[in-house]
């Protein structure tokens, strides 16, 4: 399959798919612990590593190059925490000290080495990806690339070691004190997640490489967290994002004839745009939406009441105060609640007297349990009117011992 | 100071079932808590009483084997914490929890079935079935699908305690489990353990509200910084006693915390 143009593609779209599904698995665990940026710090610190196992004779891909990122990644976090504890120095700092030198002493040894070893820095920066289907080896008699068969190998070990321990991430990443209390082993759930943490990495060097990879470790779980809310999901969900991604971005880049991981990294985050707008509870769609429908609730509900004290003074409507309420008393009257020129429907008259209701309630609640002078009542109510339910609006009703009537004197209308 | 077992009939002491020996607790080098003597030997409400920064959550915290001891021991029953850690059902303090986080009520109530299940058992129908059970009885059974940051102080907490339930303990430490919480759920809140002392575990609680606490606790210990007294609630909260407890008198244990972690002389 690999020797037919459509099958290299074919390979590269699915090593593309197992890294950043493993990417995402474990990005999930960053993101929801706040640590996003471990991924980036490890991801960086991870060369020197690389770098000196293919130095000592391993093969790219192999089992001993992600041992040595592994040790990288403890020793980046080790440090980290030494110079906290020597120096006082603040992790992000630390973070930020220890990841550069070692990703420089990586660089340095790459190019020292570029004449003995197999790896390339600009490589390592940018992925390899469209690389990957020409390097392979037999599997069961078929030719299979070897980027496929280490990030393969790498998936399946992070699920089969995620699934029987996943509980004992999710306890100790939402509070660790009562993980700890519990008996959980906090302290090598962490370093499990870090080592996780190095082996996807190395994976997704492969794809988008050293740069890029901290995309698909993050933005699809930050994508997925807006949307679902229990941590299951939130993995599904960002392996999800991160496998169309990588998918789609790989198609793209194939059309544009262009970086497939740079293309990959922005169909992630056009993925993120599009779930931070339509997110349905915290989406700003959601929330403009929310704001919009409610200002339009109180332009009506002020216009009917506007007119409902017009009918009840046997006067006429106060003018509108805003062009929203312009509109709202248009709208009122095509939708027949306004009759006339100061006259409401069955319905219109009801919902006015709720909110007037509301409105003269509150006045004589706050007169009466706030001591407050007459003129301080009517602003408070002019916007809890629009707030106050049903069951509300009754309890307000039973602290007010004394009979109907409003600080004012007016009769508050009563429960429809 | 202890407050001290009653003898057996036959003479013996019984094993107490908290025993706090000489405890001392630092934070990185300045010790915070000073040679805690603590003996609590039967099954009540025991709250925990003092200032700010007195150290009420870290005598917790260091039963708990969160912070390390300085010097002393703590025994549950007689054994140590690696042994009886199944046994005690902790609620942490708001504060340490990140409440954004994608769990639901649920969820976190299953987390207090995880203690018994070993490290990599998954949890089954029956660890199910006790989770929802116990959220039943904090009366949040309608919210289990809730996101955890979404639910009021006084759920949230009547969650947490829902996942002391779960662990199924003998005894219970719970850190502030009043705090920012509604008259209500306090209300609510101090059933729930009252029922758990009628059940014959012990109740301990790190409490800062001094008028309720000579109403809910059958015994009390008062600490700043040291233990300033412990018994019976209405013999150790006396004026004097609060005098000692609230007057700032261990200025010089601050002092002298300081200077142990600068290495240095107090002044």
């Amino acid at each position: 399959m690999a020797d037919t143009a459509g099958g290299m593609h074919l390979w590269a779209i699915a090593t593309a798919s197992v890294v950043a599904a493993a990417c995402a698995l474990v990005g999930t665990l960053l993101v929801v612990r706040r640590q996003s940026l471990l991924g980036d710090a490890i991801g960086h610190a991870v060369l020197p590593g690389i770098a000196l196992a293919v130095l000592a004779g391993a093969r790219p891909g192999g089992v001993a190059v992600f041992g040595a990122a592994v040790a990288c990644a403890l020793v980046t976090v080790g440090l980290v925490q030494a110079l906290r504890a020597a120096a006082g120095l603040a992790e992000d700092a630390g973070a930020g000290v220890v990841f550069t030198s070692l990703f420089a002493a990586g660089v340095v040894i790459v190019t020292l080495g570029a004449s003995r070893i197999d790896l390339d820095a600009s490589c390592v920066l940018y992925g390899i990806l469209e690389m990957v289907p020409f390097d392979t080896v037999p599997v069961g008699g078929v030719e299979v690339p070897r980027g496929f068969v280490s990030s393969a190998a790498v998936l399946a070990t992070l699920v089969a070691v995620a699934v029987p321990t996943w509980k004992l991430q999710v306890f100790s990443a939402f509070d660790p004190d009562g993980a700890r209390a519990a008996g959980v082993p906090v302290a090598a759930v962490t370093t499990g997640l870090l080592a996780a943490t190095a082996v996807a990495t190395v994976a997704g060097f492969e794809v988008v490489g050293a740069v890029l990879v901290v995309a698909l470790l993050v933005v699809p779980a930050a994508a997925a967290e807006l949307l679902v809310h229990r941590l299951h999901r939130v993995a599904l969900l960002a392996v999800a994002f991160a496998v169309g991604g990588a998918i789609v971005g790989y198609l793209l880049a194939y059309r544009w004839n262009t970086s497939a991981g740079g293309v990959i990294a922005v169909v992630l985050v056009a993925e993120y745009v599009v779930a931070a707008l339509l997110a349905p509870e915290d989406g700003c769609v959601a929330q403009v939406a929310g704001r919009i429908r409610f200002a339009w609730r109180v332009a009506r509900e002020d216009r009917l009441a506007a007119v409902w004290r017009a009918m009840e003074q046997r006067g006429t409507p106060a003018s509108p105060r805003s062009a929203l309420e312009h509109l709202a008393g248009w709208w009122l009257r095509v939708r027949g609640r306004i009759v006339g020129a100061a006259s409401l429907s069955a319905a219109g008259r009801r919902e006015a007297e709720m909110v007037v209701r509301s409105h003269r309630l509150w006045e004589a609640w706050l007169g009466r349990h706030a001591d407050l002078p007459l003129d301080h009542l009517h602003p408070p109510a002019e916007w809890v009117e629009h707030h106050l339910g049903e069951a509300a609006r009754r309890r307000i009703e039973a602290e007010l011992e004394h009979g109907r009537g409003d600080p004012h004197g007016r009769e508050i209308p009563p429960e429809a | 100071m202890t407050d001290s077992a009653t003898p057996s009939a036959a003479g013996d002491r019984p094993v107490p079932l908290v025993e706090f020996h000489d405890v001392t607790v630092a934070y990185g080098r300045r010790p915070v808590l000073w040679n805690v003597d603590l003996v609590i030997d039967a099954p009540c409400l025991f709250g925990i009483i003092g200032p700010n920064g007195a150290g009420k959550s870290t005598l917790l915290k260091a039963a708990l084997g969160l912070v390390p001891l300085v010097g002393g021991t703590v025994r549950f029953a007689g054994e140590p914490l690696a042994r009886a850690r199944h046994t005690i059902g902790y609620v942490p303090q708001r504060e340490s929890v990140d409440w954004d986080f994608p769990v639901s009520a649920f969820d976190v109530v299953l987390m207090g079935t995880y203690g018994r299940l070993g490290w990599f058992r998954r949890p089954g129908p029956a660890e199910r079935a006790s989770a929802r059970d116990c959220l039943a009885r904090v009366g949040l059974a309608d919210v289990a699908d809730r996101q955890i940051g979404r639910l009021s102080g006084g759920q949230q907490q009547r969650v947490f305690l829902a996942r002391a339930l779960a662990q199924e303990a003998a005894i219970y430490l719970l850190d502030e489990p009043m705090a920012g919480v509604d008259a209500r759920s306090q209300e609510q809140i101090f059933d729930v353990l009252a029922s758990l002392r009628a059940a014959g575990r012990l109740v301990v609680v790190v409490h800062h509200d001094l008028r309720t606490a000579a109403e809910w606790f059958d015994r009390v210990a008062l600490i700043d910084m040291r233990l300033v007294a412990a018994g019976p609630t209405a013999t150790v909260l006396t004026p004097d006693n609060l005098r000692r407890t609230y007057s700032g008198q261990v200025e010089l244990l601050r002092e002298v915390g300081l200077a142990v972690a600068e290495r240095g002389r107090t002044s």
